[in-house]
């Protein structure tokens, strides 16, 4: 016994490094790298505010091209008011809509922190749980796509950007429908994505339009994803290589909006039961 | 050595929030290059300080840098290795005389060749281990290395820029 505590004396500092190097690797293995972002603390709240101090900073800095942004999202939105449109058809009049309901609901936040150019990206936004925000909510920017809400504290929230391998969203391509997927490759150019799963008898040209399905229930159907740059299919493949461009700056990114489907729980809800139904006749 | 100590725990907080806030947002050739300055901290730790303290310090180091950064653990892992490797590589690396008269590792105490082959090692060796911590992958292999080598070389020339910017003026009053 005593021995071993001579030895543990003498190894002191290397028994001392592989207790902390054990510890170092125990929580990098088990901080499950990409949807427990709970855990890892971005979205804790003083590091939230450190970020979101050095970013006032910078959006001060950047106020004008901000402001150019902005004045161009409110020009677009301006022209889609009702009265900048009259009716060809003077035989009919217009009708107030009790038909349909409002399904989407935006909210605008600020990003307080973002990065781009790692393996795997995270974004910050200054408004959390007390702002309306929660998981699973989309976010975006002047109509495009820019992620989906992981993890949320009572001001601040992380957000999965396109630019994070665990990112999963259909994307149709404009025009034929058809659906695909996109992925980012985990440290590739921030400007680009590829989409995958979209059979080669589709016709698929430089310059087509990739939108979003609606599916998934975090974006509404046709947001802007981006534009196919480059065809890369291999004669072997069934299905096109495409690299598209991607809509949203992310290097840029200031304000964003952050979608909430007020109908997602009815829907998803209905294909649980379904699930389960089915579920009960297979083996569970 | 107390206001050593605590010059020491000061610059390493200062340099902590100089990664997070402004080096890392720096956008070298798409972030091929990704210098972490923060480790400079660590490396400058006086000589005297015990084994035990320098991987302690870096261990704190590694987790406060984690917080900034995203998953937890990369840095910590990475930092831990270099608090190790720190002493080693400046035993090894002692003059004949030993260290007893200089208390810092600086280039204006060392020369410029000691401190960058000293630097040189434990920058690489850190940034090998946080960039497979990050991705545990080993393809695109040469791409990665290239990252790592190049990243490696930006942290050391940020680090003897700094030097001879901040030191210059301590030595000459």
């Amino acid at each position: 016994m005593k021995n071993i505590i001579e030895l543990l004396k003498r190894h002191f500092v290397f028994v001392l490094f592989l207790i902390l190097f054990v510890f170092s690797l125990v929580v990098l293995f088990s901080s499950n790298r990409y949807h427990n972002a709970s855990f890892f603390s971005q979205s804790s709240d003083w590091v939230g505010k450190i970020y979101d101090w050095r970013d006032q900073l910078q959006r001060y800095l950047r106020l004008k091209e901000i402001n150019d942004q902005l004045a161009l999202e409110n020009a677009n939105l301006r022209s889609q008011l009702p009265e900048n449109y009259f009716f060809i058809d003077t035989t009919k009049h217009d009708v107030q809509d009790s038909i349909r309901k409002q399904r989407y609901f935006f909210r605008s936040a600020k990003v307080s922190n973002a990065s781009v150019n790692r393996e795997s990206n995270y974004l910050t936004l200054d408004r959390g749980r007390l702002g309306g925000i929660l998981p699973n909510m989309g976010v975006i920017t002047n109509g495009s796509v820019v992620g989906v809400v992981s993890s949320v504290s009572d001001h601040f929230s992380v957000v999965l950007p396109i630019l994070n391998p665990k990112f999963q969203e259909s994307v149709k391509m404009k025009g034929s429908g058809d659906f695909g997927l996109i992925a980012w490759p985990p440290g590739s150019d921030p400007a680009y994505a590829d989409v995958k799963d979209i059979p080669k008898h589709v016709q698929v040209s430089i310059g087509d339009t990739v939108l979003t399905t609606g599916y998934g229930s975090h974006f509404p159907a046709d947001l802007f994803i981006g534009y196919v740059s480059e065809l890369n299919d291999q004669p072997e493949e069934n299905f096109h290589r495409i690299k598209i461009q991607l809509a949203t700056d992310f290097r840029k990114l200031s304000h964003v909006q952050v979608v909430s489907d007020i109908l997602k729980q009815e829907q998803d809800s209905l294909l649980i039961q379904q699930q389960q139904r089915d579920g009960v006749e297979d083996n569970n | 050595m107390g206001s050593k100590t605590i010059t020491s725990f000061l610059r390493i907080f200062f340099l902590l929030f100089l990664q997070a806030l402004v080096v890392s947002r720096l956008q070298l050739l798409d972030g091929f290059v990704l210098p972490w300055v923060y480790i400079f901290g660590i490396l400058m730790l006086p000589f005297d300080t015990p084994k035990w303290l320098v991987l302690i310090l870096a261990f704190v180091t590694g987790y406060f840098m984690d917080l900034f950064t995203g998953p937890m653990g990369m840095h910590m892992t990475a930092c831990v290795a270099l608090g190790w490797l720190q002493p080693m590589v400046q035993r090894l690396m002692s003059p004949r005389e030993g260290y007893d008269a200089i208390q810092e590792p600086t280039i204006q105490k060392m020369g410029l060749s000691w401190y960058l082959t000293y630097a040189g090692i434990l920058t690489f060796c850190h940034h090998f281990i946080l960039f497979y911590a990050e991705t545990l992958r080993i393809t695109p292999f040469w791409y990665q290395i290239g990252h790592i080598i190049f990243s490696a070389i930006g942290t050391l020339m940020l680090l003897v820029v700094g030097q001879y910017l901040i030191f210059n003026k301590k030595v000459k009053n």
